[in-house]
């Protein structure tokens, strides 16, 4: 049920190499971003591109994943929840923060690195 | 394409007034924020409940429609895209917000807005004397 109350779905690219972390008990979690673009045509006929930079976060086997198949620049499809936080920072500054938790990954196309190579 | 690309679904509760704004161009912006709430049990066995707040916007026709027909407590479902902006405060510092843009919305639940403000209350359904339901 909470899976229908709170969804979130993306497809894009990640967009940078993503920080595996292991914490108490040899869990892994790991931190990326990845972009989605919107592409339309303005009224001019013209091709407009907005990307948006989300937040990611993925634990446990997600993580395992993420570590071994995926690099800069792989296109994944995820399914999610969006989480809002809070911490404070070194100038004792309260920061909010938006996530995407990562419950469903699928690996799409190909690996730019292979494809470089 | 692009709404499988960046598609939220949201389910749950309005939190706040909802802000409506009127731009020059006669588009009509609605915000507000919405809690959706998970629960379970921990390790000892004992309900735990956790709240998020998402920040809403939607604009034109899905703007009039909040404005009209929900308020602070209306159940609603939603369906839209993550967006990520920033501005800057009148002292310049740079701040960083992540709205979800309403593409599709229903409202859920009871509990109407009536033109007085009231919540309508649906009257008791009358039961025969002999216990049955029907």
């Amino acid at each position: 049920m909470y899976a229908l109350k709170n969804k979130v779905q993306l497809v894009g690219n990640i967009g940078n190499a993503p920080e595996i972390k292991e914490i108490a008990g040899g869990k892994k979690v790991a931190n990326f971003s990845l972009a989605t673009n919107e592409v339309w045509k303005d009224a001019n006929g013209e091709k407009q591109t907005e990307t948006q930079w989300h937040r990611l976060v993925a634990w446990g086997k997600l993580a395992e994943l993420i570590e071994k198949y995926t690099s800069k620049g792989s296109e994944i499809m995820i399914e999610g929840k969006l989480i809002n936080r809070s911490y404070v920072d070194k100038n004792n500054e309260t920061k909010y923060i938006t996530e995407v938790e990562v419950r469903e990954l699928m690996l799409m196309g190909g690996n730019p690195q292979n494809k470089v190579a | 394409m692009n709404n499988l690309k960046n598609k939220v679904q949201l389910i749950g509760r309005i939190g706040t007034d909802i802000e409506t704004r009127k731009f020059d161009s006669g588009n009509l912006k609605a915000s507000f924020r919405m809690a959706t709430s998970e629960n379970f049990k921990d390790a000892q066995g004992n309900k735990q409940e956790v709240t998020q707040w998402h920040n809403i916007i939607a604009w034109g026709k899905l703007a009039e429609i909040l404005e009209k027909y929900t308020q602070k407590g209306s159940e609603i479902m939603l369906e839209g895209k993550l967006v990520y902006r920033m501005w800057e405060t009148k002292e310049g510092e740079k701040k960083y917000i992540t709205e979800i843009e309403t593409r599709d919305l229903r409202l859920m639940g009871s509990a109407p807005k009536t033109e007085a403000g009231a919540i309508v209350i649906a009257p008791a359904i009358e039961t025969n004397d002999d216990g049955l339901p029907f």
